[in-house]
């Protein structure tokens, strides 16, 4: 294995009954970046995170390998969980105690007593700028503030490697911001962060390489920025609720369309202009491509399912 | 926060098996704790209430039973039923909630524990709730004046016992359960006529004798026989089977109930 990989995937199949949830995945994440798996419900996103820290068992197949900084969670899964942050898709905070005391307990589960934990516990609640809400039930806080907890929590054990499954669901864009930035942070401490996300915006902020997934398979892998370069055009129209899609359009544009939706790609930002003056303001958005079209344009259109 | 990397060793240490056990057992003693009083009241006063109720009621009419009196007969009973139905309830309705409802047990597994560590530690939670309540019944009814033997004090490990027992049984049942009403099922169908038919209120040797063939498999008849001896000093060879029945019900059960949840959990 190479030094610098702290993760390495190669082949793994995972049934649910007749459901192949995640097909011949392979992929590595070198040490200190921030991968990210991106694709719609169900692309298996999810159950390949759980593989990775043993809380999902990949089916047996020959010549397979799971390994997180050397360990296979199928036999080593509390040493890789030892080195791992977990932040769930669900939150699942203890909902029987206070802020501090769901810190305390976790921090217990690693094998620190109270008195060893207390610099552990100040300084995450510190990090995610939770301090003052230290004795607060879990009732008592909001959306945003679970979730920096769970983030918090995950840190407690001052972990190698961060896995995010959807970090910023449902949260809004103060929020998402705030929590972008401290992954930032941490990926800058040497931090190997893994994350899934719907949001190609997440991805492109904070993946250093991601991969997008399709039906349990890897369909591109890449940085977020050379994906959008080598496998989209430069400029999007979007049409908005046109019943009647236009028909007459230079070849050089490419189409998609989904219900009432037209988008049309083209490197040629003058191309695509001279179309959209045929619109009014408010009929159309004349934008940058980005990784959502890439998303829409290999993933086809599963989006809209 | 990396200054504080006394975690960010080479070599990968998880804290050892004791540890991580240790730890789960004393999450459910904190989240216990934490309502001691309305928690730890009612061991006290149930069987106050059920002395009352039924020893002075019905003793009246039932003075002595086995050449003791009537109300000795039912206290001695009375130390075990508490642990069973507080092991009961905590791993059915309480496990299926931490499990399904609330999410804890995938909180829990997140951090370096295993299924294993989970559960064994519930258990001995529950063993260790069934100690509880076997003291405080004894302490109520030595209040009473009713026991005097010194061997009285190992009741309550007959009660952790008791609590390990059910609390495996509790938890094999929940591992098929995938409604929480269907527990009504195990507790009307099982728990309740164990309640009744253990040798508690009445002695079972006037029961017919198919019926005392089957209440030989209630594992509450077993937990009341040890109790019984030890409050009244009467050791028969007998008693070490029912030991022996107790301790092989907790190794098979919990077996089969870790095996099982395992693989409803870690799919």
């Amino acid at each position: 294995m190479l030094n610098n990989s702290a993760i390495q995937v190669k082949n793994v199949v995972k049934h649910f009954k007749h459901l192949k949830a995640v097909d011949k995945l392979s992929f590595e994440v070198p040490t200190g970046i921030c991968f990210g798996f991106l694709g719609p419900n169900g692309a298996g996103k999810t159950t390949m995170m759980k593989i990775l820290c043993g809380k999902s068992k990949r089916d047996k197949v020959e010549n397979d390998l799971v390994s997180v900084f050397g360990r296979d969670p199928d036999r080593d899964e509390l040493a890789i969980k030892f080195i791992s942050g977990i932040v769930p898709q669900e939150d699942n905070l203890d909902l029987e105690l206070n802020v501090e005391q769901n810190l305390q307990i976790y921090a217990k589960f690693y094998g620190l007593s109270a008195a060893q934990s207390r610099p552990f516990i100040a300084s995450v609640l510190n990090f995610m700028e939770l301090s003052e809400k230290k004795t607060s039930g879990i009732r008592e806080l909001s959306g945003g503030m679970k979730r920096r907890l769970l983030i918090a929590r995950a840190l407690i054990n001052n972990p190698k490697i961060l896995i995010l499954d959807e970090p910023t669901t449902g949260l809004d864009p103060q929020v998402r911001h705030h929590i972008w930035d401290k992954l930032r942070t941490l990926k800058k401490q040497g931090v190997t962060i893994l994350l899934t996300t719907h949001y190609m915006e997440e991805a492109y902020q904070i993946c250093d390489e991601l991969i997008i997934m399709n039906k349990g398979a890897k369909v591109l892998q890449g940085n977020p920025g050379d994906l959008i370069q080598n496998h989209i055009e430069n400029y999007v129209l979007e049409i908005l609720n046109m019943e009647i899609p236009i028909t007459e359009y230079p070849e050089s544009i490419r189409r998609e369309s989904a219900n009432h939706r037209h988008l049309l790609y083209s490197d040629d930002f003058n191309e695509i202009k001279k179309i959209s003056d045929l619109f009014k303001s408010g009929e159309f958005i004349l934008r940058q491509s980005n990784l959502e079209d890439v998303f829409l344009k290999i993933t086809g259109s599963n989006l809209y399912e | 926060m990396n200054n504080t990397s006394a975690l960010n060793t080479v070599s990968i240490k998880p804290p050892h098996i004791f540890s991580r056990i240790y730890s789960v057992w004393f999450r459910h003693i904190r989240v216990y704790c934490k309502n001691l009083f309305s928690n730890g009241f009612p061991p006290f006063i149930e069987p106050l209430m059920f002395l009352a109720g039924i020893g002075l009621g019905l003793g009246q009419y039932v003075r002595e039973i086995n050449g003791m009196s009537y109300i000795a007969f039912l206290a001695t009973g009375m130390l075990v039923p508490p642990a069973m139905f507080t092991a009961s309830f905590e791993c059915t309705f309480g496990t299926f909630i931490r499990m399904e409802f609330d999410k804890v047990y995938d909180g829990m597994i997140s951090a370096s524990l295993t299924v294993r560590d989970l559960f064994v530690g519930e258990i001995l939670f529950a063993g260790t709730k069934g100690f509880f309540f076997s003291t405080a019944v004894l302490i109520v009814v030595s209040c009473f004046g009713l026991i005097h033997s010194p061997m009285a004090l190992l009741t309550p490990f007959v009660g952790f016992l008791t609590g390990l027992m059910f609390a495996s049984l509790a938890l094999f049942i929940t591992s098929f359960v995938n409604n929480i009403n269907h527990f009504n099922f195990y507790f009307t169908g099982l728990i309740t006529p164990m309640f009744f038919f253990s040798g508690i209120v009445f002695p079972l040797d006037t029961l017919p004798a198919y019926a005392q063939w089957i209440a030989g498999f209630f594992p509450l008849k077993h937990a009341v026989s040890l109790v019984r001896a030890f409050c009244f000093n009467t050791f028969e060879p007998d008693l070490m089977l029912n030991l022996l029945y107790m301790i092989l019900f907790i190794i098979v059960f919990s077996s089969l109930a870790i095996r099982r949840l395992s693989r409803r959990i870690i799919n």
